[in-house]
């Protein structure tokens, strides 16, 4: 309960700056926003807060149980490790063949974000700038796309691909990465070039740009928050994603993060259930984000929000 | 550069000055509307080639008996009958549905809940952060760790224990599994969708709301006439975004059976997405090409109507401020 508290210590500074109150009523608690202070709201205030405490406590947990070996996890799963043991994390580095999966992932992650983002960009920027019924046709051909899931194109996408020997290959996963990301991508950064100020463009026009030269060394640079969050996004959604791996590759050597971590699980049902392993293998899977989002957040939730409520 | 600059020297001396101005635009949207092919082209193609092509492939594919190899067997529309008089889908589209409409339910009162006590609460920004993170890891990751929280010896038994409670249900037993996956969609999934109402809600300009204590409105008529109709917008989209992303679950459904023993999960947790995968590439029975892609074409479908739906009745009053 003590967390209810928070508002009323919280105040003091307020009077103590009496330079600018206006800037400070503006971030959004006005008195005249402020909810009355009822039993169900402080029940609503305290259910958030246990669930901000659970959260954290549930990946710090996730994180500390990486440490301990499998038969301490079993016997007490509240344990904390005795001291940092790494020998998970090195287990499942060599023998379980994390280390080829988390290259194979950066690498697939890394080259087919950035292919997406340049190859949306320039699409992007045309259908933002141009005006016609053909542009408008192949918007809503691109916005088509969101709507199909990945268990539709699934197997025509397998038989395809296996015509032209691309199963099995990161190349080909990267290829079918880029085309999926097209449509958000597309709809994304169209929204974007659109936020932006045509001014400028106007003005290098004029000064005799060509309008390629106007959306190199005008547009993008303009751009950069909008491409590098539309980058983020992408990196996040094929780090993660799982279907179309686990369709499309079959050795393990080409494993990405999420199959070898589907086949890991797998294997234990065989070889045993290591739990030090398998939370070493999903702190790989995990921390990687939550690095990006505490260095990127604000991006994030601002490209993954914004976006949807206009 | 020189080219351009001395072509439009040349059509601008002799033009009068409206017309320059009209000249001038046209050439700027005619360079640009070159472009078409080298910027348009390449993510044109991509998309066409990896995604479209293949979505018309599956609707081919679905029309057909197939096993992968050998000769395709024209049979119409007999895979989609096939389909449904197969028990093992009939309950796969029923779970799909379920975690539609029913985690969806629970997931848009818990997300709206929680905008409406988040609007004007200190700290709202942590905790909003925090409730976010979620959406970013992958679903497996959830379903590995419910494996471990609920396995007989873990974490929810060793806390019913002091309370009481020797002998807690069988949690991952195949006949739970299900409901639990539910619970953990809508436990993971509520902080994504309360940011983006966070979102629509926070555009909502302060002095509404001091117009609603000067007039006096109570906290509900605030909510039934302030807050709902300035965002129902919001709520049309996030809809939608639930519609789409809920008929593509399948890791956690994937390893929440795997963790607790056989390779392929339990079928009463099967979803669509779980049915067309297993029923083309398991590698168990003969792969049936034709009836996986039916399947996956009947939730595309599914969407299809959902979104048109939705969008027709959220259309309303998209007021404008």
């Amino acid at each position: 309960m003590s967390t209810l508290t928070a508002p009323t210590t919280k105040t003091p500074p307020e009077p103590a700056k009496p330079a600018k109150p206006r800037a400070r009523n503006h971030r959004g608690v006005s008195p005249a926003l402020r909810a009355e202070n009822n039993v169900i709201r402080s029940i609503g205030v305290f259910v958030l807060w246990a669930v901000v405490v659970i959260s954290i406590a549930m990946l710090a947990w996730m994180v500390l149980q990486a440490f301990r070996d499998t038969r301490a996890i079993l016997s007490d799963p509240w344990g904390m490790p005795a001291t940092f043991d790494f020998s998970n994390f090195v287990r499942a580095w060599t023998v379980s063949d994390f280390a080829t999966a988390t290259f194979n992932s950066v690498v697939t992650t890394g080259i087919s974000s950035f292919l997406t983002v340049a190859i949306a960009a320039p699409a992007a920027y045309y259908l933002s700038r141009v005006e016609s019924r053909l542009t408008g046709g192949l918007s809503l051909y691109f916005i088509l796309g969101l709507g199909i899931p990945a268990q539709v194109i699934l197997i025509p996408l397998f038989i395809m691909l296996n015509e032209v020997n691309l199963t099995d290959s990161l190349i080909g996963l990267n290829l079918v990465y880029i085309a999926m990301s097209m449509p958000f991508t597309v709809f994304l950064l169209t929204a974007f070039f659109r936020s932006l100020p045509l001014e400028m463009e106007e003005a290098a026009a004029l000064d005799g740009a060509s309008a390629l030269r106007t959306f190199v060394q005008i547009t993008l640079p303009l751009a950069k928050g909008g491409i590098l969050t539309a980058f983020v996004l992408q990196v996040v959604a094929h780090w993660n994603e799982t279907l179309l791996a686990l369709t499309l590759i079959q050795s393990t050597e080409k494993y990405t993060l999420p199959v070898a971590l589907i086949s890991f699980v797998q294997q234990q049902t065989y070889s045993g259930a290591d739990w030090g392993g398998l939370f070493a293998g999903l702190c790989i899977v995990v921390l990687p984000m939550l690095i990006i989002y505490v260095w990127l957040g604000r991006r994030l939730t601002e490209g993954l929000t914004l976006g949807m409520g206009k | 550069m020189s080219t351009t600059i001395g072509r439009r020297a040349a059509t601008d001396s002799p033009a009068p000055a409206k017309k320059q101005k009209q000249g001038q635009g046209g050439s700027i949207d005619r360079q640009r509307r070159k472009l078409l092919m080298p910027f348009v082209g390449p993510a044109f193609i991509f998309y066409t080639v990896l995604f479209i092509v293949p979505a018309i492939g599956a609707a081919w594919i679905s029309l057909h008996v197939w096993a992968g190899s050998g000769p395709m067997k024209f049979v119409g529309l007999q895979n989609y009958a096939r389909v449904f008089k197969d028990d093992l889908f009939l309950k796969s589209f029923g779970n799909t549905l379920l975690l539609l409409f029913v985690v969806g339910a629970a997931i848009f009162i818990l997300a709206f809940a929680m905008t409406l006590v988040l609007r004007d609460m200190a700290g709202k920004k942590m905790v909003r952060n925090v409730i976010f993170f979620p959406h970013l890891i992958n679903a497996l990751v959830f379903g590995v760790l419910a494996g471990f929280i609920f396995n007989p010896g873990g974490m929810v038994n060793t806390l019913l224990k002091p309370l009481g409670i020797t002998e807690p249900p069988a949690w991952l037993a195949q006949e739970n599994i299900f409901p639990l996956i539910m619970a953990t969609l809508v436990a993971t999934t509520t902080g994504y969708f309360t940011t983006i109402l966070m979102a629509g809600v926070d555009r909502i300009p302060p002095y509404f709301y001091e117009d609603c204590a000067l007039a006096g409105a109570t906290a509900f008529q605030r909510l039934r006439y302030v807050i709902l109709p300035l965002t129902w917008d919001v709520f049309g989209t996030c809809a939608v975004l639930w519609t789409i992303s809920s008929i593509k679950i399948f890791e956690i459904i994937w390893v929440f059976g795997g963790s607790s023993g056989a390779g392929i999960p339990p079928t009463q947790s099967w979803t669509t997405a779980v049915y067309t995968y297993v029923t083309a590439f398991s590698g168990q029975s003969t792969p049936a090409y034709g009836a996986a892609t039916a399947s996956a074409i009947i939730s595309l479908a599914l969407v299809s109507v959902l979104v048109v739906l939705l969008r027709r009745a959220m259309r309303r009053d998209a007021v404008e401020f």
